[in-house]
């Protein structure tokens, strides 16, 4: 039986349909395997731990690996046989993405209790203590607590067979009404108003970078004029017409006018120092998962 | 179909052409070679770079002003190699700050990053016999969402006036927030983003930046470890390579279209299969081999004959895509 072919959208081993008792106890069983095997890891020896992690590490890696080199199928269908050994390996590898990918999202669910476990205990903390600033502390708890509860509640009314009833306003209930007030009407807006700030901090940071101070400065400052200069129409027409007298596009003048001194800029300088910037970031991420994937990587920047 | 295909473009790379893989490898082999040979004892060189050299400085600075040293390993959504790499850089900066006695702040985006990061901060200051200076609450987990982060971050960049300020990793529209804050309070900044994009606002708000694969030199530069040494000598190999393959792709091309005005053509290549053309015509730059060779299969709807499922509706050879 191949295991990853059930990873279809239809129900089978991995997943349940939402809201039901099935689902849950695969979620239980889940849980006490995923708390099983730290147990098992933490009670291995010492010196057999670092082995351990070097060969899962190897073991997921590989995985990826095998999936990148691996031929993969042109236009396969829903119901396409593999014609060969090749396909066969690759129908499986490209099956088998499903299940793998969410043991990633599997592991951060279980990290993540920790990292509530730290803001609770450091806030919780502070006010207790009535440490510096703690009523910021009493602001974010009482939000996590109500953003957990109404999350939760509105999580839990929406799922079987009310999920197709609950896309009705209408519908909606205190649990509800609660979660859209406290994500749509808060959480959102605070997040666009954060957003918004990055306007003023622009400004001030092209104040400070665009002051004459060198030669480098002064070109930043020139390049930069150009490129904002070229982006306002009035500006352009004015430049472009006015000045340049609208030059055919085939004279040597077309070559000065504002946009066409903006483009090359961008196409000869911008675009390549991109790339030469993309390549040598690709190139040492490919050489920090090497070392990772083989474990030559010694964390902690030990000597 | 299939059999049409010419054997030497490889059939079951149709998709995304031999080529990549095979120079997937190549890169591979240059810095395992690398690595290889920095082990062995080869002396290999590193040029100097100003943000690694200023970490010691914005350190000192922090302990003489009593102020901590704030760090954030970007808004990476789970422990990647950028991630690691972050880590590695602010082990080294723990590191002097463990020494000096110094306090750190370790902002972190997600679960997964502040449970790696608490382990290898734990383990730098045990390493350096200062176990008990080590503050569990100097590694935070903040918020996992990105405009709650930035206002947490600089939150604690006010409140706590950070001194030194270190932000390495993934970074997106909140950088410039976390730049503008620091620099409001007068902290020396170092930063570094693998986006391109971003980059431009750090250079404009920080002291220091790292850039490009800069950032990956880092652990090499600052431990130089052999293996990290190799590794970084491998992806100048690397960055040679793809240097010469575009020079011979300019070359290639400009010789093939033609060096002043572009040849004519009377064929044309239609996927895997070249086909006469009724009229010749210019050749065009999807006509000559280099590109060819990259993009072996234009057509995403190329149908390919196989045996279907038993019972399958429609038994349509390739339908339905290849997701």
């Amino acid at each position: 039986m191949n295991l990853f072919l059930q990873a279809q959208p239809q129900y089978n081993l991995w997943n349940a349909p939402s809201g039901t008792g099935e689902l849950f106890l695969k979620m239980f069983i889940g849980l006490v395997i995923g708390i099983g095997l730290i147990f098992a890891f933490m009670a291995a020896p010492t010196q057999m731990r670092r082995p351990i992690v070097a060969a899962f590490t190897f073991l997921a890696g590989l995985f990826y690996v095998v999936l990148y080199f691996w031929p993969s199928p042109v236009n396969r269908g829903p119901s396409d046989l593999p014609r060969d050994f090749v396909e066969s390996v690759s129908f499986t590898l490209e099956d088998a993405v499903n299940v793998v990918v969410p043991i990633t999202n599997i592991l951060s669910a279980f990290l993540l209790g920790l990292g509530i476990y730290s803001l609770f205990r450091i806030h919780f903390r502070k006010v207790v203590h009535a440490q510096k600033d703690w009523g910021f502390s009493v602001v974010l708890l009482v939000s996590m607590f109500l953003m957990i509860v109404f999350g939760y509640w509105d999580w839990l009314t929406t799922r079987g067979p009310n999920e197709i009833l609950m896309e009705n306003q209408a519908n909606w209930g205190f649990a509800n009404y609660g979660r859209d007030l406290l994500f749509n009407g808060l959480l959102q807006q605070m997040d666009a108003g954060m957003f918004s700030i990055i306007a003023f901090f622009i400004l001030s940071a092209a104040y400070r970078a665009f002051r004459v101070r060198s030669v480098e400065a002064t070109i930043l400052l020139i390049t930069a004029l150009i490129m904002m200069l070229s982006l306002m129409g009035a500006v352009t027409y004015f430049v472009d017409s006015k000045v340049l007298g609208d030059p055919a596009p085939n004279s040597m003048l077309y070559n000065f006018t504002l946009t066409s001194v903006a483009s090359w800029i961008k196409d000869t300088f911008q675009t390549s120092s991109l790339r030469g910037i993309d390549f040598g970031v690709g190139i040492g991420a490919l050489a920090m998962g090497l070392r990772l994937w083989l474990s030559l990587e010694k964390q902690g920047g030990s000597n | 179909m299939l059999s049409e295909i010419s054997s030497w473009r490889g059939a079951q790379y149709l998709d995304s052409g031999w080529l990549g893989p095979a120079f997937v490898v190549m890169l591979t082999a240059f810095i395992l070679v690398n690595i290889r040979r920095a082990g062995k004892g080869k002396d290999l060189y590193i040029r100097r770079i100003a943000g690694l050299n200023a970490i010691d400085e914005a350190v000192g600075r922090a302990t003489e002003m009593g102020r901590p040293v704030l760090m954030v390993p970007g808004l990476s959504d789970t422990v990647n190699a950028i991630v690691v790499q972050a880590l590695n850089i602010f082990s080294y900066v723990s590191r002097i700050a463990a020494r000096f006695s110094n306090p750190i702040l370790i902002c972190c985006y997600s679960a997964a990053i502040y449970t790696v990061g608490q382990e290898v901060i734990r383990d730098v200051y045990q390493q350096e016999g200062a176990g008990d200076k080590y503050d569990a609450d100097s590694v935070r987990f903040i918020s996992d969402r990105q405009f709650a982060f930035a206002a947490g971050v600089s939150g604690l960049i006010l409140r706590e006036k950070a001194a030194a300020t270190f932000f390495m990793g993934e970074f997106y529209a909140e950088s410039l927030i976390f730049a503008e804050t620091a620099n409001s309070i007068g902290a020396i900044q170092i930063a570094s983003s693998t986006e391109a994009t971003q980059t431009p606002f750090f250079i404009a708000a920080c002291d220091y930046v790292l850039i490009g694969d800069e950032f990956y030199a880092a652990s090499a530069y600052l431990t130089r470890q052999p293996v990290l040494v190799g590794s970084l000598v491998g992806q100048d190999w690397c960055k040679v390579a793809i240097a010469a393959t575009f020079v011979l792709g300019a070359l290639m091309n400009s010789i093939q279209l033609g060096p002043f005005h572009h040849k004519e053509v009377s064929e044309q290549r239609v996927d895997t299969v070249v086909q006469p053309l009724e009229q010749p015509r210019l050749m065009k730059v999807s006509d000559t081999f280099m590109y060819q060779l990259f993009n072996p299969q234009e057509d995403k709807e190329l149908k390919i004959d196989r045996p279907q499922k038993p019972g399958a509706a429609t038994p349509t050879a390739g339908e339905g895509g290849g997701e």
